[in-house]
């Protein structure tokens, strides 16, 4: 059965141990910065909204890309990053509604959620339960769109508090 | 390098000199990380004991663990090194928080801060780019207004480490604030800050962490992660923090009220980690860096005469010291008394420990209104506390200025006995909220700790048996379950040298102690395998625990170079010679005979002097520290 990833901020606990989970079986190394999925911290208000690809349906990262590095699967959403065909200009960065992607701190290359292919690593270092990954119901697709819909509020809430 | 980085960083304020040194390899295998190398250079630089706390000359030391950085988990912490100013003796302090991966992703396994500046400042770092900046529009700002100014010119993802206004001022109980609500917060490592005129370090880094076998390394951590989910103290320290035994702490009447007068306290619910959670205070549960536990807490009140407050915690420690320490059984004044010390940069255990005995000397009329600047202290009289705080950490007036310098000061100013009903050893340091007289363990590991008496050294919550994992510890160390009750004194010695080692090798490799002393996923034979899979350096289980008991050593020699003796292993005054109020243990004591029956077993466990309590020649050179016997011969202090 097809699976769908449920975010939830209010779990999250700040603690990255997701983004190093990421870099972990992405490049056998440990790094949250070259996490797939970030989490914003806010210190004052002991917050952390995770932030990664939502495998959406308007895919606005896809037509951004001026050099046409980025492929979708009809069938996952999943995106694909075309390593030798992206030129590290981050135009997909500003494009993605759900702030979700960001460039390798060392190649520059777009970085974009996998979901491992369908087992994301991640979920199974999350204890508090802030990600969670499971089978794909209306009910569920539509807590996922809940919840993700709550992290971009606060988002965009930090945003304009800090501009 | 794998596991560690590889680099110590060192910033010189008086020279206004930068430079860094590879970390010694030998260090790795004798002294593992964090906490443990963070002796041996104390010792190196600091052994002189010409070298009180305030010269320029006493170094801090930071160091994230050797497995900060990973999935390991909770393994981000931090040990902050210093010559205390609350005791002038060896001062490790500990704080969890993110700013120590920082720390390690920017390249750092050690900071070394040697000298003093000329004028306020601070230490930016940015992986191989380190300056030291001038902190002018720093200095006199809160943590906050800190934390929020260093954000501000260095990025949102900048972490800080700071001191509050309490530093500055050179307080005794001031604290060392960590990405704004952690704390390494005891014996005064903030004044230490303050005299070198270093308010804050503020690091960004981009280098990442590799391990030797990372697919080994996740395998354990995996292993630790899981042990640590199915634990039943950590599950209770997620959902109701460490504030969350207090309930239990109170049935066994072990929580210190009033003073340490009381035990219990009737319904003690207000100040619970219950409380927060059902009547709406907690608004998330909080990680440090890399915890699957998440015990740590943020408050705020919403409605009523103190809306708008918000902070990190209350702990455990924080309702004990200002709560029912003060007499105050009430979850508004605790959150705000709470929320001043976070924001003022003041530790809650030293705060609420010299403000209780504040309000016991008023009420013996030892200290009168004059003393107080009219304030009528009292027993659960929150404006009168928050007052008395602000004045300790602002040095205001005559009672601010009295108890700003601790109670070790305090008591010698005051005179009148007044030492009999100050919560201290003879170290100094006020004690945390652990009611020894029925504690066994605890009152030996406090008596012993290098630092003055608390449970930050080492931890010897398996004696209660709370758990089915606190049972096996207690068998695997004495050879019989029965010994998991705290009111024996048998078998105490080793139970208290076996947590020493693992406690330290906890922190020397990053992990919070929560995870082996007091949850129990993480212990000494997967910490030696872990250490192993991230570095390459294998050890068994044993000489693990052998590079704890080396380190443990190694600070007890750094106390006795300024002169400490088995006279300084002792515990409160009030609490060898009054009994325990109430309960099961009324009439507890920790008389002297008791405590030294206990010392005696665990000196000779150490194999150090039963007369002076200082290790042998020959001890020192099991555990490979030749040279500091040599050291410590020359001044006539080895047995």
């Amino acid at each position: 059965m097809a699976k769908v990833l449920l975010v939830d901020m209010d779990k999250c606990t700040g603690c990255k141990q997701c983004s190093l989970a990421c870099s972990l079986t992405k490049e056998d190394l440990f790094d949250p910065k070259r996490g797939r999925i970030k989490i914003l911290k806010k210190e004052d208000i002991a917050l952390g909204i995770p932030l990664l690809c939502e495998q959406c349906d308007t895919f606005p990262c896809i037509n951004s890309c001026p050099e046409g590095a980025l492929t979708r699967n009809e069938t996952t959403g999943i995106i694909t990053v075309n390593e030798e065909t992206c030129t590290e200009c981050g135009i997909c960065v500003e494009a993605c509604t759900y702030h979700g992607i960001r460039l390798h701190p060392e190649t520059g290359k777009a970085l974009i959620c996998d979901l491992c292919g369908g087992d994301p690593y991640c979920v199974q270092h999350c204890v508090p339960g802030a990600l969670e990954w499971v089978d794909k119901t209306d009910d569920t697709v539509k807590r996922k769109k809940k919840l993700r819909s709550a992290r971009m509020a606060m988002y965009h809430k930090l945003k304009k508090e800090a501009a | 390098m794998y596991g560690h980085q590889g680099k110590i960083l060192h910033v010189d304020l008086s020279k206004n000199k930068i430079w860094t040194q590879d970390l010694p390899e030998e260090w790795r295998k004798l002294y593992v990380g964090s906490r443990g190398i963070n002796a041996r250079i104390l010792w190196d630089y600091c052994k002189d004991p010409e070298i009180t706390w305030d010269d320029p000359r006493n170094i801090l030391v930071y160091a994230p663990g050797a497995v900060t950085g990973t999935t390991a988990p909770a393994s981000g912490r931090t040990s902050v090194t210093t010559i205390g100013c609350t005791t002038g003796l060896y001062l490790k302090t500990n704080t969890g928080g993110h700013w120590g991966a920082e720390l390690k992703f920017a390249g750092y396994d050690h900071l070394i801060v040697h000298g003093a500046a000329d004028k306020p400042s601070y230490i930016l770092i940015e992986n191989d780019q380190v300056e030291i900046r001038d902190a002018k529009d720093l200095w006199g700002k809160d943590i906050i207004q800190t934390d929020t100014l260093l954000k501000k010119w260095h990025g949102e993802d900048s972490k800080g480490l700071y001191i509050g206004p309490a530093g500055e001022k050179l307080v005794r109980g001031a604290s060392i604030q960590c990405s704004l609500y952690h704390a390494a917060g005891r014996g005064g490592g903030a004044a230490v800050m303050g005299k070198k005129n270093l308010k804050a370090i503020c690091v960004k880094g981009s280098k990442p962490v590799r391990v030797k076998d990372p697919k080994k390394f996740a395998e354990i951590a995996k292993e630790m992660r899981d042990l640590l989910k199915a634990d039943s103290g950590a599950a209770s320290l997620h959902q109701f923090g460490t504030a969350g035994s207090i309930a239990a702490v109170n049935e066994l009447h072990a929580f210190p009220g009033k003073n340490w007068q009381t035990g219990y306290t009737e319904n003690v619910y207000p100040i619970s980690g219950q409380c927060l959670v059902e009547k709406g205070y907690l608004k998330r549960r909080v990680a440090c860096f890399g915890c699957t536990i998440g015990c740590h807490r943020y408050s705020t009140i919403d409605s009523g005469p103190n809306a708008g407050i918000a902070s990190g915690g209350p702990e455990y420690e924080t309702f004990g010291a200002l709560g029912n320490g003060p007499g105050v059984i009430d979850t508004e004044g605790v959150l705000l008394a709470n929320e001043l010390c976070n924001r003022l940069g003041m530790d809650t255990i030293t705060a609420g420990g010299v403000a209780q005995w504040a309000i016991e000397s008023y009420e013996r009329g030892v200290l009168t209104k004059d003393d107080t600047d009219g304030l009528e202290l009292g027993w659960g009289k929150i404006p009168e506390l928050l007052k008395t705080i602000e004045a300790i950490a602002l040095r205001k007036g005559k009672l601010g200025n009295l108890l700003a310098d601790g109670l070790k000061i305090a008591t010698k100013k005051v005179g009148q006995d007044s030492y009999k009903w100050a919560i201290m050893n003879a170290k100094g340091l006020e004690q945390s909220n652990v009611e020894t007289r029925s504690a066994k363990a605890y009152a030996l590991a406090f008596a012993v700790n290098p630092r003055g008496n608390d449970h930050l050294m080492t931890e010897t919550f398996a004696e209660f048996g709370a758990s089915p994992e606190a049972v096996a510890v207690i068998e695997k160390v004495t050879g019989d379950k029965k010994w998991a009750a705290p009111h024996f004194t048998e078998h105490r010695a080793e139970i208290v040298r076996w947590h020493e080692d693992c406690y330290e090798i906890t922190e020397a490799l990053g992990f919070c102690v929560f995870t082996s002393t007091a949850a129990y996923g993480v212990n000494p034979d997967n910490m030696a395998r872990l250490y192993d899979a991230a570095t390459g350096i294998s050890m068994t289980e044993d000489e693990m625990m052998f590079t704890g008991r080396r380190v443990v050593t190694l600070e007890k020699a750094f106390n006795i170079t300024r002169g400490a003796t088995r006279e300084h292993d002792n515990l409160p005054w009030r609490l060898m010679n009054e009994g325990a109020a109430s309960g099961p243990l009324k009439g507890a004591m920790n008389s002297q005979e008791e405590l030294d029956g206990m010392l005696d077993l665990y000196y000779a466990q150490h194999e150090w002097d039963l007369k002076t309590s200082w290790p042998y020649r020959k001890t020192y050179e099991k555990l490979g520290l030749k040279d500091v016997a040599d050291y410590l011969d020359k001044m006539g202090r080895v047995p």
